[in-house]
């Protein structure tokens, strides 16, 4: 069995990638072309959707930097949605709450986008 | 005798140096670290602090070869769960473990860097060292001393 499978949908004008299982320096390259995949077809309002995301190492994490700013830069963003307790605890423990913004629920993050372009981040 | 002289491995687990064996370690590290008394939690962080360092033995040390090998040995004892990661590869940078900005690493688009900066957040200790074996990142986790540290 595959330790990482991503599938995706668009809603909105919002991608939602749903990472199920664990990412980490092997299975990244998935998650990598899924990102790759909706940036590359121009859509920059991505919603990272984790109910099925059981754990999440640097590497993944690293992925989701290595685009923001492109993704930003071409008026979208990444949000962040349905978090478990692990993985959440991770992006709390590394401050990525000052980097992106994590929604409860992936209707919240879809909804959010509404507002506009502005990542509703500021400087910690 | 002292609690630290009587301390010694109590599981050695060595794999070859592909990532692929990264859930094996990940899997071993977790039910160890349950057997040393860490919550579920607890037990998971401390497995993704070692997937950490085995990563950065494979991408660093081994430069992505993945016919060598990485050896952990798990030591309980002491009041702590201490885990050491050792390999033969190049020589890794032991200075102190780097203050990460965040905002400047999103703006450089850099993916790397996280990790050590994730193994210190979750560990008490993390060391290195070059031993006559080569490399030996010792990761120390102090039992019952609470939650990891939340970010500054």
């Amino acid at each position: 069995m595959s330790e990482l499978s991503v599938s995706s949908r668009e809603l909105e004008g919002v991608v939602l990638l749903y990472p199920s299982g664990f990412i980490n320096a092997h299975t990244v390259s998935t998650f990598e072309d899924e990102l790759q995949k909706a940036m590359g077809g121009g859509r920059f309002r991505i919603v990272v959707s984790g109910q099925d995301l059981r754990y999440v190492a640097s590497a993944g994490l690293g992925a989701l930097m290595g685009v923001i700013e492109e993704v930003r830069s071409n008026g979208g963003d990444i949000r962040i949605a349905e978090l478990n307790e692990t993985v959440g605890n991770i992006f709390e423990m590394l401050g990525l709450q000052h980097l992106y913004r994590i929604f409860p629920s992936e209707q919240e993050a879809i909804l959010s986008f509404r507002e506009g372009a502005d990542t509703g981040i500021r400087d910690a | 005798m002292s609690e630290r002289r009587r301390a010694r491995p109590a599981v050695v687990l060595r794999v070859p140096s592909g990532t692929e064996f990264l859930a094996t370690i990940r899997d071993t590290t977790k039910r160890v670290a349950e057997l040393a008394g860490c919550d579920a939690t607890l037990a998971a962080q401390v497995a993704l602090a070692v997937d950490e360092a085995s990563t950065n033995v494979i991408e660093h040390a081994y430069r992505g070869a993945s016919d060598r090998s990485v050896e952990l040995r798990f030591v309980l004892g002491s009041g702590e769960l201490r885990v050491e990661i050792v390999d033969d590869g190049a020589p890794v940078d032991t200075r102190a473990l780097p203050e990460v900005d965040l905002q400047r690493y999103a703006s450089e688009g850099r993916r790397g860097g996280l990790g050590v900066h994730l193994m210190g957040r979750i560990m008490d200790t993390v060391t290195f060292r070059r031993t006559a074996r080569g490399n030996v990142c010792c990761l120390v986790k102090r039992l019952g001393a609470g939650e990891p540290r939340e970010a500054r």
